[in-house]
């Protein structure tokens, strides 16, 4: 017990020491430049950050009860605490007192272990005395020689008297008297070596291609399996015919003794030869089968060492690139005070499972939806003091931030106890969106009414851009949330507050992936998203207001056919429909669909590749992954099906077969095309005039204008970037001109921006397409409605 | 026999030596640019050899779910993923789907890269820039868009910069 205590120290210790490590670098860092620092901001700005360092380093200390350590870390942060209010000024002397304090301890901490010679204990002590002395007397450091600093300083060495020395660096070792122990034998801190992340995600990219060799290396070993049952079909083949060679074998032997065939030992002679080859041949290929057998043998051994190391190279690579939480969190209380300070507004901060590692670029990206969500929460969420207290809530809110480890997976929840959000104003921006009904909208519950706070559309809203702060919208967290693969949901409950719940991976390149089977095509589902994989009765399937559902543990869940929703050709049906259906329940930010599927075929550990340039963002498919065998296999995007399932489902009940009647209704209408690239000029104008529209193109908003006035048109679709005129000069022209007041003007544009789309609106376009869909029926819907 | 190892060393470094000279042409080199043509759908291209990263056959070919039509699939091009395009959606070609002949022509810019759908590739060679002409009349506005000039024997050549840049080709959808 005591044993397994005393070890558990030593690895604090050693974890302090790295981290000591670090803050004394920065502080060290910290205090050459305060005597550098040219302007007083600057000079604040590294105060803070030697204040804190010097903070976070007495924490460090006190949890690994180095109580002197702690006590000089006080005395430093007190000097940098009195620094940032003013009361001390920075000068020489002070900066050389710091500095002895500070290469004090990097010369103590590499041996830190609670014990200090009488030595360096009076160093310390003395170190202390002055530091404070510092502090109270706050004239030090102002450049007036004062003698009352340093009450001790008679019983510390001469040489060391920060007055006599000049003002430049010089290590401490040269100054003071050896201490009680000898100093060359010291450790130098060499424990830990910076190296540029970049570098770092290199290696571990690196690394994580070794999977590929990993399962190349097993599907090998199959595939030379394989060849293994080629041999049996060859050994077989070579009993069945062995009598038929015997017997050629003893009549060749047999004919030589007197025949009357002309040379018979020619003929004899020759059989001998093939009959003694087959027999060689026979044994060759014996031994060829032997050995390749024992090559198997090595194959799959060295298969399974590839296996085992590169599992544990992955596993220490990852470990090198997890961080734990408190390094985002530790960012959070002081953007809390600022912010609540900033609008009158009083709150705390609580924290929880900060101790939990995770991948550091997750950890990266996910700084700023962080940040976006606290800041939501105080903007929108926490009531001012005086509002609370009508409420009989307590003055103060409170906003929690805690992580929860999970299997793979880590929850971060954000919650706040504030006002909640106001759903009829959601419910007022939905409906301004114009992509629902007045009806729908009207029938939409509570909760399906929430997640539209994350839509981009729902942004320029000024009701929403209210809710959302700086007007840049929860759409951008969900947006890097699910790049990173995870999912965000919320849940308000009206001054009771709202609560964020992000789920992410722990590492972002590799992951669990459920591989599924449609037709010919495999594809790769995050295991993080799949709740079950079930097989049903098909006539389980039940359809409850035009959409089917199934029952899955008593609950009806929307059944989604994974075909359907990735607009796959359909395959030719086999001859008899199986009486089970397979059914993967996915679940993403609290919705919950059941995908039906082919055939699910395994699970296994796969790396995700991006599409590559030109392929910047493709729908329901968030990358790919290459298998064993070099196969590519896309790895779908689960929060993409989910909506896509719905808007599916959406599109198909009410008017199945749209798209045929689409052609019928638009026979005669026109629609003038501007877009400067040809190609997708092209493109509209294939699938335009496909739909039976009569098709004008122009090459840029000048020409479309020009154009517009030499005929009639029902619609303008149009590029946002061109020559001459750009998109939104063209709408804003087309608004001008009175003539075409009601022309709807669809923008299309490559790329998103949320400020085109604004900029957009603005000019009065009537609608704006932010990819370039050339999905036939999501245009044609859109012009469908708008003429 | 040492004078015939002299003598078989001077011949071959008179053979380096001819190999080594640079043919001359009319014209100044820095006029010339070296063409990589290939065939789709039974007509002929080039595209300058400039933009062409790599041409590799066509393996195994992976279509994408909810991508345009001009994107045929990505293909795994050493433990990268690249995307296939299809010219013939653009150029009023009759398509014949993915034959087992088909060639993959790597474009590769500083800020693109993809790949194109050819159905063999010819060859590569120089040819003097002041041979090309501009556009035959009777080409489709989509080929004159992407045209570098027409050759001598009427041979159409791709702009590769101007294919690589063009922001319609970028795949970019959300649900």
């Amino acid at each position: 017990m005591v044993d397994k205590d005393a070890a558990f120290l030593q690895r604090l210790l050693a974890t302090f020491r790295v981290e000591a490590e670090e803050h004394l670098q920065n502080i060290s860092t910290g205090l050459d430049g305060l005597k550098r620092a040219a302007s007083a901001a600057e000079l604040a700005d590294i105060v803070e950050v030697v204040f804190r360092e010097a903070h976070s380093l007495k924490g460090a200390a006190r949890s690994v009860n180095l109580a002197d350590i702690e006590s000089l870390c006080q005395a430093m942060e007190g000097v940098f605490a009195a620094m940032k209010r003013h009361e001390l000024e920075f000068g020489a002397e002070l900066f050389e007192l710091l500095q002895q304090a500070s290469d004090y301890l990097g010369r103590f901490l590499p041996t830190a272990e609670g014990r200090l010679g009488a030595g360096d204990k009076a160093l310390l002590d003395e170190l202390v005395v002055q530091l404070e002395g510092v502090t109270r007397h706050e004239s030090f450091g102002l450049g007036v020689p004062n003698t009352k600093t340093a009450p001790g300083s008679d019983s510390r060495p001469a040489a060391a008297d920060p007055r006599e020395v000049p003002a430049h660096r010089t290590p401490l070792g040269d100054e003071l008297p050896p201490a009680s122990e000898p100093q060359a034998s010291l450790p130098v801190m060499a424990e830990t070596v910076r190296v540029s992340t970049a570098r770092l995600h290199s290696l571990l990219l690196q690394s994580e291609e070794l999977l590929f060799a990993k399962s190349a290396a097993a599907e090998r070993v199959a595939h030379l399996q394989e060849v293994v049952s080629s041999f049996q079909a060859w050994e077989k083949e070579w009993a069945r015919i062995l009598p038929a060679v015997r017997q050629i074998r003893t009549a060749s032997h047999e004919t030589p003794s007197g025949e009357r065939e002309v040379s018979p030992s020619k003929v004899s002679g020759a059989m001998l030869d093939v009959s003694g080859f087959l027999a060689w041949n026979r044994e060759f290929i014996k031994t060829l089968g032997n050995r390749h057998v024992t090559e198997i043998k090595a194959a799959a051994h060295d298969s399974r060492t590839v296996d085992g190391m590169v599992n544990s190279l992955l596993a220490d690579m990852k470990k090198v690139l997890m961080f734990p939480f408190s390094t985002l969190l530790e960012i959070l209380p002081k953007i809390v005070r600022e912010l609540s300070r900033d609008n009158g507004k009083e709150a705390d901060l609580a924290v929880s499972g900060e101790g939990i590692e995770i991948d550091r670029r997750i950890l990266e990206e996910l700084k700023d939806p962080l940040v976006h969500l606290i800041r939501n929460c105080i903007d929108h969420g926490i009531e001012k003091p005086e509002q609370r207290i009508v409420k009989a809530k307590p003055r103060r809110g409170l906003i929690s931030v805690d992580v929860i480890p999970g299997d793979n997976r880590v929850e971060v929840v954000i919650t706040d106890d504030g006002a909640g959000i106001a759903l009829e104003r959601v419910r007022a921006a939905v409906l301004k969106l114009g992509t629902h009904s007045r009806e729908k909208v009207a029938e939409l519950s509570d909760r399906e009414l929430l997640p539209f706070v994350f839509q981009s559309g729902v942004t320029t809203s000024p009701i929403i851009t209210e809710i959302s702060g700086r007007g840049l919208g929860l759409a951008i967290v969900r947006e890097k949330v699910e790049k990173l693969g995870g999912t965000i949901s919320l849940e308000s409950r009206s001054d009771a507050g709202v609560r964020f719940r992000m789920v992410l991976p722990l590492t972002l390149a590799t992951f669990h992936g459920v591989l599924v089977r449609v037709g010919e095509d495999v594809f790769v589902i995050p295991t993080m998203h799949v709740e079950r994989t079930v097989r049903l009765k098909r006539t389980g399937i039940k359809t409850v207001e035009n959409r089917e559902t199934v029952q899955l543990k008593g609950e009806a869940v929307s059944l989604a056919r994974l075909a359907d929703v990735l607009r796959l050709s359909p395959s030719q049906p086999v001859a008899a429909p199986s009486e089970l259906i397979q059914v993967v329940l996915l679940n993403a930010a609290g919705t919950r669909i059941a995908f039906l599927v082919d055939e699910v075929l395994n699970e296994q550990e796969v790396l995700l590749k991006k599409l590559g340039r030109q392929l910047s963002r493709v729908r329901n498919v968030a990358g790919a992954t290459i298998t064993g065998n070099g196969r590519v296999i896309p790895v779908l995007s689960v929060p993409d099906l989910l909506k896509s399932a719905v808007k599916f489902s959406a599109a198909s009940s009410p008017a199945a077969g749209a798209s045929e009647k689409v052609q019928a209704i638009v026979e005669r209408r026109s629609v003038l095309v501007a877009e400067d690239s040809i190609t997708t000029r092209t493109l509209l104008q294939n699938i335009l005039g496909t739909a039976g529209y009569d098709v004008v193109t122009a090459v840029d908003g000048l020409d479309a204008f020009s154009k517009l006035k030499s005929r009639e048109f029902d619609i303008v679709v149009s590029d946002v970037e061109m020559p001459r005129m750009n998109g939104f000069e063209l709408t804003t022209r087309i608004r001008a001109d009175k003539h075409f007041a009601d022309l709807p003007v669809v923008l299309v544009t490559a790329l998103e921006s949320r400020e085109d789309r604004e900029r957009g609106i603005d000019a009065g376009a009537s609608a704006y397409i932010v990819k370039k869909d050339f999905d036939q029926s999501n245009l044609l819907d859109m012009i469908k409605r708008l003429v | 026999m040492p004078s015939g190892n002299d003598e078989q060393q001077r011949i071959l470094r008179a053979r380096a030596a001819a190999l080594a000279r640079v043919p001359e042409e009319s014209g100044a080199e820095g006029d010339r640019i070296e063409i990589v043509e290939f065939s789709l759908a039974s007509e002929r291209y080039a595209i300058e050899s400039a933009y062409i990263g790599a041409v590799h056959p066509l393996k195994e070919l992976t279509p994408l779910p909810c991508t345009p039509s001009f994107v045929l699939g990505v293909i795994n091009l050493r433990g990268q993923i690249l995307s296939i395009i299809d010219l013939r959606e653009f150029f009023d070609l009759p398509e014949r789907g993915v034959s087992g002949l088909s060639k993959v022509i790597v474009l590769r810019s500083d800020s693109m890269e993809f790949g194109l759908l050819a159905d063999a590739v010819i060859e590569a060679r120089w040819i003097p820039r002041s041979t090309l002409r501009p556009a035959l009349p009777t080409l489709t506005d989509v080929r004159e868009e992407y045209l570098l000039g027409v050759t001598q024997e009427r041979l159409v050549v791709l702009d590769g910069g101007r294919i690589l840049s063009d922001r319609g080709f970028v795949v970019h959808e959300e649900v």
